[in-house]
């Protein structure tokens, strides 16, 4: 793993390379050939990462504003009503539509009841540069919800697109260790929202201020530390 | 003090004859006011307001209306021969705005915005004159004007002024006053004998502020009193004038069943 | 594009949260977010931070003419403008409701309220006199910015020091720092702004400095400006929820005990920060 920073050269190389985020390939016009080094440059700034047999390359950077990419679950705050569907906010450019049908068991005469305000789990279905994001709120091969639809009740925290990531992330330390002094939910959007539901107000408080903590972008505590600070915490 | 005109003399008066919690002269005109759908002229003494309520109707920008509930819009305008030296303000006056900004958040819990969503209630201020109280008799001339126009309101609102002169606390001040001790707006609503609105500018130390601000919400139900007797004279005209109309269309349509 | 109001979660949450005396910082429902002040190498440099928010002071005195109806009186002016880096609440031109709330209050706190004794800075009757000025960048808003820079505004004008001057007959000298140790400003009284979020259910009890979440949601903000010595100077509360008179006087009183600490803890932080200056006085 290296740190690369915009346009530093990588030496990637593959016979079927794919380039992830962060990574761009110059056209070979442009790089003359009197200089052998590698034509793939990084946009981001961040750490470089490729797979096992070097067929994958990407920069891992964080960032706070969500770009919307395909398949994707994000959280989106509903905030307006527009004929068989609805405006949500999911923290991109753009608002993203969600349409009325794309939940499971709606229809025509059967449409889910989402109010202005109201939180959903979504995956989006659709991100394409010069068209609005679209949303669905179920697999669209099985028709079943898969775990999305409205979220009631609990929390959002708002954290960086980072530390999403971590969180989804089976190995990462944070919520297990939640997990095993309260019961909580969880659902984590890859927009730097994450909803998280408890018992208890406070058990909800210490939850959010935790993954506040551990937040890469704020005080990037470690486990240690979070351990350490849920001790003072009242939960 | 720093003053050559004596706030307070020995008798216990003020520069304009009144006593110490004697309120100004309060006139209400509640008469129709151009294409206004409710309007209210309100003199406290040689302050002299005029609001227009127009609404709710639809709101003149699209991105100003709110889905749920509606949208208030105060525009205050101050005349520029309103005080002794004429002065024009400019519309983006950061005192005017702010009062404007006052006007707004104080009306707002008391309309019932909910009953009208996606719609806009204009309320337009317009200062005539002006000798002290400004703030009192434009939220007092606004009420005045919500209730002519008919619109839902949760409550009554009245505003009053008060101050200290060295330990005596006064009551509805002059401009004069006003420029020499610290004063205290206060508006109450009557039913509850909450209080909406407070503002001070002026250095005051905690127990005075206390007196005052006590004696403020008392007035405040006396000039409530007197709105309420305008607005009960106004309404008792009205309603024995429509009566008067259907009796008088009563009374024709007997003479038309006559004709027949 | 403004960013979307609260969701019905998040607000259900918080006043939820709020009706047991639980905040989402761990705060106590009175509890201020602890300033924490940093001074820049220059005097009369501040940059206050509460939580995430932060505002930048910066006082600079120049010489003037005063105004002909003030021959003795020197000149304050703030500068505060509410740049769109703040937060995309706000934009450049016509001024949001909150920017006019918050330059009026600064105006005044700051200066209104005679915390800066103005003729002092009178240098020749009627010809020269300073003119301070007061500017505030707002860089971040996590909520209560009125506070954070009314704090801000007064810590930076205790922190300064103007350049010594002498006056022979007509003839002004400025002595630079290093010849003559620059003087503080002559202050009356030193003022600080609290601010207090009502809720719309009546039982919850105010809460003292709230954050950008906490403000959005609550239903009136009541500020009250005041010094140690229990004078007020400011007290705002423009319309939203009403409130009994006893409850507006308890916040008063809450605010007094508030302000004694705020006042220590400045006092103790210019302190500190003096010690560690050196300046050469011959």
């Amino acid at each position: 793993m290296s740190i690369v920073v915009p346009g530093e050269h990588v030496p990637a190389q593959h016979v079927n390379l794919k380039l992830g985020p962060g990574l761009i390939q110059l056209s070979q016009g442009s790089t003359s050939s009197a200089t052998p080094k590698s034509s793939i440059i990084s946009t981001r700034a961040g750490s470089l990462y490729h797979s096992a047999n070097g067929s994958k390359w990407w920069v891992e950077s964080n960032a706070r504003r969500y770009v919307p990419a395909p398949q994707e679950s994000v959280i989106g705050i509903v905030t307006q009503k527009a004929g068989e569907g609805f405006r949500v906010d999911i923290g991109s450019a753009h608002p993203a539509s969600l349409d009325g049908l794309a939940f499971e068991g709606a229809s025509k005469r059967n449409r889910p009841n989402l109010k202005i305000g109201s939180l959903v789990y979504a995956r989006v279905s659709l991100a394409h540069k010069d068209m609005e994001p679209e949303l669905e709120c179920f697999d669209a091969q099985t028709r079943k919800a898969e775990g999305f639809g409205e979220l009631k009740s609990g929390f959002m925290v708002r954290c960086s697109l980072g530390m999403c990531r971590k969180l989804l992330d089976p190995n990462h330390f944070l919520l297990p260790l939640l997990g095993a002094k309260v019961s909580l939910e969880v659902a984590v959007g890859m927009n730097g929202r994450v909803w998280i539901n408890s018992k208890e107000t406070r058990h909800t408080i210490a939850i959010s201020r935790c993954i506040e903590a551990a937040d890469p972008d704020g005080k990037g505590m470690e486990e240690g530390e979070i351990k350490k600070f849920l001790g003072t915490l009242d939960a | 003090m720093s003053s050559r005109i004596e706030i307070l003399n020995e008798g216990g008066f003020r520069s304009d004859g009144r006593r110490q919690y004697e309120l100004r002269d309060i006139t209400i005109d509640m008469s129709q006011q151009g294409t206004a759908d409710g309007s209210a002229i309100i003199t406290h003494g040689l302050t002299q307001v005029l609001v227009s309520v127009f609404g709710p109707r639809e709101a003149k920008m699209r991105s100003q209306t709110l889905y749920d509930r509606a949208n208030i819009n105060v525009e205050v305008s101050i005349a520029s021969f309103s005080t002794g030296e004429r002065r024009k303000r400019s519309r983006g006056d950061k005192r005017i705005l702010e009062m404007a900004a006052t006007i707004k958040s104080t009306f707002e819990p008391v309309v019932q915005t909910n009953l009208y969503p996606r719609s806009q209630i204009d309320i337009f201020v317009q200062v005539l004159q002006q000798d002290g109280g400004l703030l009192q008799a434009c939220i007092n001339a606004t009420m005045l004007a919500l209730a002519s126009a008919g619109i839902s309101l949760l409550d009554f609102v009245s505003a009053v002024t008060g101050g200290v002169h060295s330990t005596s606390p006064m009551l509805d001040l002059t401009a004069l006053e006003e420029n020499d001790i610290p004063h205290v707006t206060v508006a109450v609503m009557p039913r509850t004998g909450k209080v909406t609105l407070i503002t001070m500018e002026t250095r005051l130390h905690v127990d005075r502020f206390e007196e005052i601000f006590k004696l403020a919400c008392e007035a405040g139900k006396v000039i409530h009193g007197e709105m309420r007797a305008a607005i009960r004279l106004r309404t008792g005209m009205l309603i024995s004038a429509m009566q008067s109309v259907s009796q008088n269309a009563g009374e024709k349509e007997d003479e038309q069943m006559y004709e027949y | 594009m403004r960013p979307p109001s609260p969701s019905i979660p998040e607000k259900e949450f918080v006043y939820e949260a709020l009706k047991q005396s639980l905040r989402l910082d761990g705060r106590q429902p009175l509890e201020l977010r602890s300033p924490r002040l940093t001074y820049g190498s220059e005097l009369g440099y501040v940059e206050c931070a509460l939580g995430k928010t932060r505002v930048i002071a910066n006082v600079d005195a120049k010489m003037v003419k005063p105004l002909p109806e003030r021959p003795f009186e020197g000149l304050l002016t703030i500068h505060s403008e509410i740049s769109p880096m703040a937060s995309s609440e706000y934009e450049l031109g016509r001024p949001s409701e909150e920017e006019i709330t918050i330059t009026r209050m600064l105006d005044k706190v700051l200066r209104r309220s005679d915390a800066i004794d103005k003729e002092s800075l009178c240098i020749l009757a009627g010809q020269r006199v300073w003119h301070l000025r007061l500017t505030l960048h707002f860089l971040s808003d996590a909520g209560n910015m009125l506070d954070c820079a009314c704090l801000a505004g007064i810590v930076a004008l205790k922190h300064f020091r103007r350049p010594e001057v002498e006056v022979i007959g007509d003839e002004v000298t400025v002595h630079s720092p290093s010849e003559r140790a620059p003087v503080p400003l002559a202050i009356h009284h030193t003022p600080f702004c609290l601010t207090f979020a009502f809720f719309p259910d009546e039982t919850t009890q105010p809460v003292l400095d709230p954050t950008l979440l906490e403000q959005r949601l609550s239903a009136g903000l009541m500020s009250v400006a005041l010094n140690a010595q229990r004078e007020l100077c400011v007290v705002q509360k423009m319309g939203g929820v009403p409130l009994v008179a006893d409850g507006v006087l308890s916040v008063i009183n809450i605010a007094v005990t508030k302000v004694k600490e705020l006042d220590a803890l400045v006092e103790d932080s210019l302190r500190e920060d003096w010690k560690g200056r050196h300046v050469e006085v011959r």
